[in-house]
Formats: C-alpha cells, structure tokens, sequence
C-alpha cells in the first residue's frame, strides 16, 4: 500500500519574531500556548524556554490512556514542544516534558490538552517559525 | 477531523483552584521583540550557577533572557519543591532547600530578570540525578548550586526591547517574574 504523506518530511524555513508571556493560574498549559500564539500573531513556533507549575499534572501514556500526577504544585522541569496553525486555522501545541511532584519525583510525558491547569504562573518563551513557501 | 468523535472522558478532571487575592480578568501577559540574540554559555567551574549564569550575561549587557541549561556535573545541587501552603497565604510555599550534594542537572531551564530594586534574579527549574542516585526535579536554588569542573553548557535566547520584572502579583499573593516595559533603576 502506498504511504500517504499528508506533511512535508522537511521543512525549511527561519525564526522570527520571539514572545515571552506570563500565564495565569487555571489556565490550560496546552491552550494557554495556543492563546499565546493567537495574541501574538505566530502561526508556527517553537517552545524555547518554559518552567512554572501546575496544579495537577496529566501525561499521556503509549497505551493512550493518561497518567495523573497530584499536586499541587507540580513543578514543570522541562518542557519541549511546537505550535503549528492547521489549513483551518486552527492553533495546535504539541509539548512534552518533565514534571516533578510535591516530593521531588519526576515523570515525563506528553501533555494532555485542556488537563494541566497552572498552579502559579507559567513562564514561556516562544520563537516563531517562518517555513519557506514554496515556488518562491 | 471526523464530524463525530468517541472515546473514553478522562476519569478525574482538572481542578480549578481558588486564589487568595482578587481574579486579574487578564490570563496572559506576554511581550514580543522582532528578534533575539543567541548565545551558547559555558557555564564555569566552581561559580554558583547564578554567578556563572548573570555574570558573562551582564557583560553582554543582557538583562532578560530564557535559558536552556544542557546538563553537566555540579560540585553541589540544592533544590526545593512546592507543596501546599500551610498557613494559606498563598496556594502553594517552596519548602526548605533539600540538599541533593553531588550530582548531575540532567536538564533546565532558567529565566533571567530582574528583581523589583532592578538587581538580576534567576529562576530555575530543572531534572537532576543526586549524589545518592535519585533522579528528582523542582525548584533550584541557583546561589548554592556549584558548577562542576568539566562546567556546563547553556543556550540563552535573548529578551529585548522589553525586561521581565519581580512585581506583586495579588492574585496569588506572591511575587512574580512578569515582562514589562524597559525600566531604568539604581542598579542599572
């Protein structure tokens, strides 16, 4: 059967404009991202730099199930990911990273969209990502 | 998307937690610049992370900035996590540092700002290995953490035309690192 590619394998492209935000707590880490993007403007980005906390972190796992880790606070210890905007329009983060309970624990994992509320504030730094048109 | 989706809800949601001070009906503060400087710093033996951290940045003239810290030996790792509050003055309070000793950062990330008088401050959190052989994470305590002989890398992302600032937040009751508009203060 052949293989449908529904995204390029490679993307070129260059960075652009970099956003900082302070968001607040009971907001969604996933969407507050999303939000973000929207605030500023950036259809693509990368996550480069973030840390803060969560009330209750939610991981999911390889058997699609997801992992709740109780707080609060859950501290986020590492954090990688990217923003995409979809021919819809619609805003899409996809983050991974490490989190650590109230005892210092650490589990990793992708972050469930709309199940990590922020606890105190979550700080983040966004670089936007500009893919080359093609044909030009 | 399929018009129509099934599935299994999550078994617990997410809970919403009530703050002590008023609700700031503004979620998301954020600031933008056209663009940042990059800089790779190694981070030198026997300084505290901080020092090793504000120090070459200073020289560079680089108030705010994130930093990914990309791992190393550390002579001494202290670090705090955030249970709740006991006496309720804000949600959560960082406990006393817990002293990892000897040990690795496998991972962190640091913000650099400034502190309301406009001294430098470093937030940090981080995944690390303890002397003991614990992998732990949490809230680092960048003055007493020493960088190890062989130093560590870090990459830093520049914050410019605008500064991250300490300020009372009242909602939580706690103060915050929040990007702000460029300041002039006795320190600077």
């Amino acid at each position: 059967m052949n293989e449908v590619i529904t995204s390029a394998v490679i993307e070129s492209g260059s960075m652009g404009r970099v956003a900082y935000a302070r968001i607040a707590p009971n907001e969604d880490l996933v969407q507050g991202i999303e939000k973000l993007c929207l605030a500023e403007g950036f259809k693509n980005a990368f996550v480069r730099g973030a840390l803060g906390s969560l009330v209750d972190a939610c991981l999911g796992t390889t058997s699609g199930q997801m992992r709740r880790i109780k707080g609060p606070a859950v501290e986020i210890v590492s954090l990688a990911g990217e923003v995409r905007t979809a021919d819809d329009g619609s805003v899409c983060a996809s983050l991974s990273g490490v989190v650590a309970d109230t005892q210092g624990n650490v589990y990793g994992g992708p972050f469930v969209a709309g199940s990590n509320p922020i606890c105190m504030t979550f700080e983040v730094t966004l670089e936007e990502w500009l893919p080359e048109v093609a044909g030009l | 998307m399929n018009p129509t989706q099934t599935g299994t809800p999550p078994t617990a949601r997410s809970r919403t937690l009530t703050h002590p001070g008023p609700f700031n009906p503004v979620r998301i503060q954020s600031k933008r610049c056209a663009k940042s400087r990059h800089f790779r710093l190694k981070l030198q033996p026997g300084l505290s992370l901080f020092d090793a951290l504000i120090k070459p940045l200073q020289n560079a003239g680089v108030g705010s900035a994130s930093v990914t810290i990309l791992g190393g030996y550390f002579d001494n790792l202290d670090y705090c996590v955030a249970p709740p509050d006991p006496t309720k003055s804000s949600v959560i309070a960082y406990t006393p540092p817990i002293a990892a000793g000897r040990g690795f950062m496998i991972f962190g990330n640091a913000t650099v700002g400034k502190t309301a008088d406009g001294s430098p401050i470093v937030h940090c959190h981080a995944a690390l290995r303890t002397e003991a052989g614990d992998i732990k994470g949490g809230h680092i305590i960048t003055q007493t953490c020493i960088v190890g002989s062989k130093g560590a890398s870090a990459l830093v992302t520049t914050l410019d035309g605008f500064e991250l600032r300490v300020t009372f937040d009242a909602e939580t009751n706690i103060a915050l690192l929040q990007p702000q508009d460029q300041q002039v203060s006795r320190h600077e």
